[in-house]
């Protein structure tokens, strides 16, 4: 008798909070006994205290589906989360639980747990909650595949520190180099090969400037690389780093990648292209094709830099397999400009053109204005006696 | 006066005005293809790419109006062969010294300081530079075209470094040759005087007396066109009939070598979508084996059945987590006294009624989240029917 009244307390509570407290008050009536051993509360929700006081222990698990999960949590590490920092309570992700016996849980798998919970993080983060919407991983969920990332398993609500500044909103240094970490939970694989990229090296040293995962991909409305629109976009997204001086000054890096490469015969036809049809394939050249995108390696690197010829061929037989002679590299102008030092013949024709056709053109517009000074001005002016006898002279 | 002034006189028959427009529509259409590649980043040139349905499309009309112009480059050649050696024709295109004095005369006379213009024949200054310009220019077009259509091909012969520098005198070459169109030839055809001879073929005395009369004078004098054998010329025909098959053959082939040498420089093989399996889990996490409190991890405490001596040990051991200091539920298993006080829900322990007892009915409910096994609930039932003893 007494605990169905309990159990009807319960459920109702979760219907209105006026309701719940009233029946709560109902139960300690039924029940008999004294306030103080009703569970610790605010208003009628469970403390933080409260949940710890089970949940703090070591190797608790529970069952979901036949499945074991962990339900411990470590006091310390949430503490230390943001949402610890900021005073969430377990309630108000969990507000479904009040009391102990817990709600049964209607999930099928730990899994579907998480996809049925997930969606509360949109209570206080709407706009990231929204922007995933967007992505890949929701296309993905959307299609069948439940292990699309969703909130948490990027962000494990327990444990999950500050990622951007209070106040400047911007990605902590800690968080940048922890981002491959979030990702490399699904895309092992190619975290690995980042880890040995000229990128993750640095990364993982601390280096600010390179790009972690998210730079190049976005944050929450990570869209899919294979697509043709992403894969045309990609010389704009190198250039966004690869051509900020201050940057690249730290490495010695050239800036002007971007604009070799579209003065270049790949460069061209991409831009041309990516203006019109951002949307349409091209298997024209873009920056990853010669240098990889998560293996990406300094050019001189001594196995596989794409400054020594024999690295750089097997990049154009990727295109062009008809290319057996490393010759055929030097038609690629490296992203040098061409100088008296560096591929000069291509300079030198420049210079002559530069000379040449004001040159050429220059006589030309002279001859021209002279002919119409004479043409149309003297011709016409009215004193002009020596003109017309010309005329009579033919005749 | 007007009757002899108003005859006409050919210059150009139907066959050379074909020609002209053919060489001139190809040339425009390349120009038109050609310059938005040159200057890639301007809006124009984006615009007019999207018009005409894009880079690739671009390209290909680029290449067909280049097919089309080495095609009239090739009958042009042949025609003046013809021209040449079976008519005799002068060579009236030739520049001479005589153009370099007529165009600084020209130029002395348009400043006022020569009294009368030059006298030219067939072909004045201003129409043999342009002419020439035009071989200069289709030589450099046509050699960096071959080298920026066949790159493959030309860097096995020559250093890669020509294919970009080809490029550039390509796009240079371009330029001067639009840019001299546009000055020289719309000047000097079309605003100056409208020439319609290339129209009409044809142009009047008044117009040949302006503007060639010294070919006026030679046709006047009967002296334009050589003198021929009717029988000689049929037998030079005989010879370059031969002659111009085979060479019209070479130009052919070498067109089709111009366009197919090779095909991977400008149709490149498609590129490879990354088939990479983008899910592979990082070492997943092992699952979490379940809590071991229900399969008896602490032995069952062994003695007299007491809280002192076994029950009070056991469910500190198995109970304490919940039901110690944090008393959840409002019950604190940790003292004798807290214990029998019971908790929230009521008495969890009835001194000789086990069977209404919480503790026992929780536990045998089977779905706490702490299990006794039943060899320990045993005992606490015991304990409990016993009348629940402290010591």
């Amino acid at each position: 008798m007494r605990k169905w009244f309990r159990m009807t307390g319960s459920q109702l509570g979760l219907a209105g909070v006026g309701l719940g407290v009233f029946l709560l008050l109902l139960v300690m009536v039924f029940s008999a006994t004294s306030a103080e051993a009703a569970p610790p509360s605010q208003g009628d929700q469970p403390t933080d205290e409260f949940c710890l006081g089970c949940h703090q222990q070591e190797g608790m698990t529970a069952e979901i589906g036949g499945e074991p999960i962990s339900v411990s949590i470590d006091p310390q590490l949430f503490e230390e989360s943001v949402h610890g920092t900021e005073d969430i309570a377990c309630v108000d992700c969990h507000s479904n639980i009040t009391d102990f016996p817990h709600p049964e849980v209607t999930a099928s798998s730990p899994r579907d747990f998480s996809l049925e919970l997930y969606p509360t993080c949109q209570q206080c983060h709407l706009e990231q909650y929204e922007s995933t919407l967007d992505s890949v991983h929701q296309d993905e969920l959307a299609a069948g595949n439940i292990n699309a990332a969703v909130c948490t398993d990027c962000h494990n609500p327990h444990t999950q520190t500050r990622i951007t500044d209070n106040d400047t909103g911007e990605l902590l240094p800690e968080a940048r180099v922890a981002v491959p970490l979030a990702c490399a939970q699904c895309h092992s694989t190619i975290y690995d090969t980042y880890q040995t990229s000229v990128h993750g090296i640095a990364l993982t040293e601390g280096d600010p400037n390179v790009p972690t995962c998210t730079d190049c991909h976005g944050v929450h409305d990570i869209q899919s690389p294979a697509t043709n629109s992403f894969r045309n976009s990609i010389p704009a997204l190198c250039a966004d780093c690869h051509t900020d001086e201050d940057r690249m000054a730290q490495y010695g890096l050239h800036t002007n990648v971007l604009d070799t490469y579209v003065a270049d015969f790949h460069g061209t036809t991409v831009k041309m292209f990516e203006e019109n049809f951002p949307d349409q394939p091209t298997n024209t050249a873009v920056c990853t094709d010669c240098h990889g995108y998560h293996d990406i390696l300094e050019v001189n690197h001594p196995d596989a830099g794409i400054a020594f010829k024999q690295n750089l061929l097997v990049k154009c037989q990727q295109c062009h397999p008809d290319a057996t002679t490393d010759t055929f590299t030097d038609s690629w102008l490296g992203h040098y400009e061409p100088s008296p030092q560096v591929f000069p013949l291509v300079f030198f024709v420049n210079l002559f053109y530069t000379i040449f056709i004001p040159l050429v053109l220059g006589g030309m517009i002279l001859f021209v204005l002279t002919d119409v000074y004479r043409r149309f001005i003297v011709r016409r002016a009215p004193a002009a006696p020596a003109t017309p006898a010309e005329g009579e002279t033919n005749e | 006066m007007s009757d002899h002034l108003t005859r006409t006189y050919e210059r150009f028959p139907l066959a050379r005005r074909i020609e002209h427009w053919v060489m001139m529509l190809s040339f425009v259409t390349l120009a038109l293809t050609g310059l938005p590649q040159k200057f890639s980043a301007s809006a124009i040139s984006i615009a007019f790419v999207g018009m005409l349905g894009g880079i690739e499309t671009l390209r290909i009309i680029h290449h067909i109006a280049a097919i089309v112009m080495m095609l009239g480059t090739a009958w042009h050649l042949l025609v003046f062969g013809y021209l040449a050696y079976v008519r005799r024709t002068r060579m009236t295109m030739l520049p001479t010294l005589q153009d370099a004095k007529d165009g600084w005369r020209a130029l002395m006379h348009n400043i006022g300081r020569a009294e009368s213009p030059p006298q030219m024949g067939r072909y004045t200054f201003e129409e043999k530079m342009e002419y020439w310009a035009f071989v200069w220019g289709a030589i450099i077009m046509g050699i960096t075209g071959f080298m920026m259509w066949n790159p493959i091909t030309t860097a096995r012969f020559l250093p890669g470094e020509v294919i970009p520098a080809a490029k550039a005198a390509h796009g240079g070459e371009a330029l001067l040759a639009v840019l001299a169109i546009i000055v020289w030839h719309m000047y000097g055809v079309h605003i100056k005087r409208l020439n319609k001879s290339m129209f009409t073929g044809k142009m009047t005395e008044e117009e040949m007396l302006h503007e060639h009369p010294l070919e006026l004078a030679d046709i006047k004098a009967g002296m334009a066109e050589p003198v021929l054998d009717p029988a000689a010329v049929r037998k030079r025909q005989r010879i370059y009939l031969p002659v111009a098959t085979v060479l019209a053959l070479f130009m052919l082939l070498g067109v089709y070598g111009f366009v197919n040498a090779e095909t991977t420089a400008l149709t490149t093989i498609e590129r490879q979508a990354p088939t990479q399996v983008v899910f592979v889990p990082w070492t997943p996490t092992p699952a979490p084996t379940l809590t071991p409190t229900a399969e008896g991890a602490v032995p069952v405490p062994s003695g007299p059945l007491t809280w002192d001596d076994t029950i009070g040990p056991m469910l500190q051991a198995k109970c304490s987590t919940c039901h110690g200091a944090t008393a959840l539920g409002g019950l604190d298993l940790s003292t004798y006294e807290s214990a029998m006080q019971g908790g929230a829900s009521g008495p969890a322990i009835l001194p000789g009624d086990s069977a209404n007892s919480l503790l026992v009915t929780v536990q045998q409910a089977g779905d706490h989240p702490g299990q006794l096994t039943p060899e320990e609930l045993a005992q606490v039932i015991e304990w409990i029917d016993a009348g629940a003893p402290e010591n």
